[in-house]
């Protein structure tokens, strides 16, 4: 198919893996979808502490599903990108693992504290949502398919993220006090999870051409400042006075995208942030942990069969 | 020889199994499909795959989950106040139908 031709056609699901689309197509979508994925690994390995850290035993089962989920997320969208014909799953294991592979500027900051398990589970999350709910109508038709599942069980994240946030701003003054100071720190970094306002953005103007993209890094970052906003109010917390936001006539807001740290966001897009290379060594070691478990399940493939898998329930 | 047919209603949807055909091949088995699933409820695609192709595992082999309370996993389960995102309000919708259809089948 012609470039020309795939941007007559771009529409929502337009695109499978029996079309035949050209390269440029191909590796647009696997770049992003392939950051998507990894962002998703990412995460679930920066959340992964707090199963063990959680209160009580609810928090536990629902840490432990939560990050269940989004390797779950990470193993779809990975096969979406695969079934892009351009890079294997294998292969973008590996770059996450050598340090080659991009994922979301939130995910490269480690986390210490209980404080800030709502900062990913409710904003971030709450920002994911944001931006996954639009993709369901990317041109990719595999990917349109994760997101469906995706979006499915999104939804519990946010709201168990926003259950803790609650639970904390309704506690005492010193849980208050420390929630307050990690949104304090996590805010403006929250900002920027859309991405580079958009005349920075170097990839939005082909992906939107070709469907892949619905809407801009601006547009989503407004738009989840007009839901999240009110929210984070509600619940008691006091937006800081940086980065300035505007309160437009009409109840929206608008960020005054000058007022962040930009020097920083490129220097985490290239993957040279030094506080977060610990996150991406610490996801390598993993990897290289269990790879005796892939080892025997590749090297028994042939053999197996005969005895009854046990879902994981 | 038995073909198994998936249909797909719209570009974009699933492709869900409806039913199946005989036919010695599988160009045969694409026409017999077409003429008894394509033909009165709107369809886009349509799949054949021959049944022998397919594996299968049931509640007589595994244990599924699925039945265990797991109210944690639902949205529904948190207390939150104020207006929520409309796609978190859809999830939470998802989830809601699901949990009802729990055991229906």
């Amino acid at each position: 198919m012609e470039l020309d031709t795939v941007k007559e056609r771009a529409g929502p699901r337009e695109f499978s893996p029996a079309d035949d689309l050209p390269e440029e197509y191909r590796k647009a979508a696997t770049r992003m979808i392939e950051f998507h994925a990894n962002s998703e690994i990412m995460g679930a390995y920066l959340e992964r502490p707090f199963i063990r850290q959680a209160p009580s035993i609810d928090r536990k089962l629902a840490c432990s599903a939560k990050v269940q989920d989004e390797i779950g997320h990470g193993q779809l969208l990975y096969r979406a990108a695969e079934s892009l014909g351009i890079k294997s799953r294998e292969e973008m294991l590996d770059d996450l693992a050598n340090g080659d592979g991009k994922f979301l500027n939130c995910f490269h900051y480690p986390m210490e504290d209980w404080v800030e398990t709502p900062m990913i589970a409710f904003f971030v999350d709450g920002a994911a949502m944001r931006r996954q709910a639009t993709l369901r109508r990317t041109s990719w038709e595999p990917y349109a398919h994760a997101m469906d599942k995706v979006c499915f069980e999104e939804g519990f994240h946010v709201k168990h993220g926003e259950d803790i946030l609650r639970e904390l701003m309704t506690g005492s003054r010193k849980e208050q006090q420390m929630t307050q100071e990690a949104f304090e720190e996590w805010w403006p970094r929250i900002i920027q999870f859309f991405g580079p306002t958009d005349d920075k953005s170097t990839h939005h103007d082909f992906a939107a051409s070709v469907g892949l993209k619905q809407q801009s890094n601006d547009a989503l970052r407004n738009a989840f400042l007009d839901q999240y906003i009110p929210k984070a109010r509600k619940y008691g917390l006091e937006i800081p006075d940086e980065p300035r936001i505007r309160e437009l006539d009409d109840g929206t807001y608008e960020v005054e995208e000058g007022d962040l740290d930009w020097d920083e966001f490129f220097t985490i897009a290239k993957n040279d942030y030094e506080p977060g290379l610990g996150q991406i060594n610490g996801r390598k070691a993993a990897q290289e942990a269990v790879q005796w478990v892939r080892d025997t399940i590749e090297g028994d493939a042939t053999a197996a069969g005969g005895h009854a898998p046990q879902a994981a329930d | 020889m038995i073909w198994e047919v998936f249909r797909q209603e719209k570009a974009g949807n699933y492709h869900t199994h409806c039913g199946n055909v005989h036919a010695p091949d599988r160009e045969m088995a694409k026409q017999f499909a077409a003429i008894q699933h394509g033909r009165r409820k709107p369809t886009n695609s349509l799949w054949v795959v021959p049944s022998e192709e397919i594996g299968e595992i049931d509640a007589e082999d595994v244990a599924f989950g699925g039945t265990t309370d797991k109210a944690y996993r639902w949205a529904t389960a948190y207390n939150t106040t104020g207006e929520d995102a409309v796609e978190v309000v859809e999830s939470e919708d998802e989830q809601a139908t699901a949990e009802r259809q729990r055991g229906d089948d």
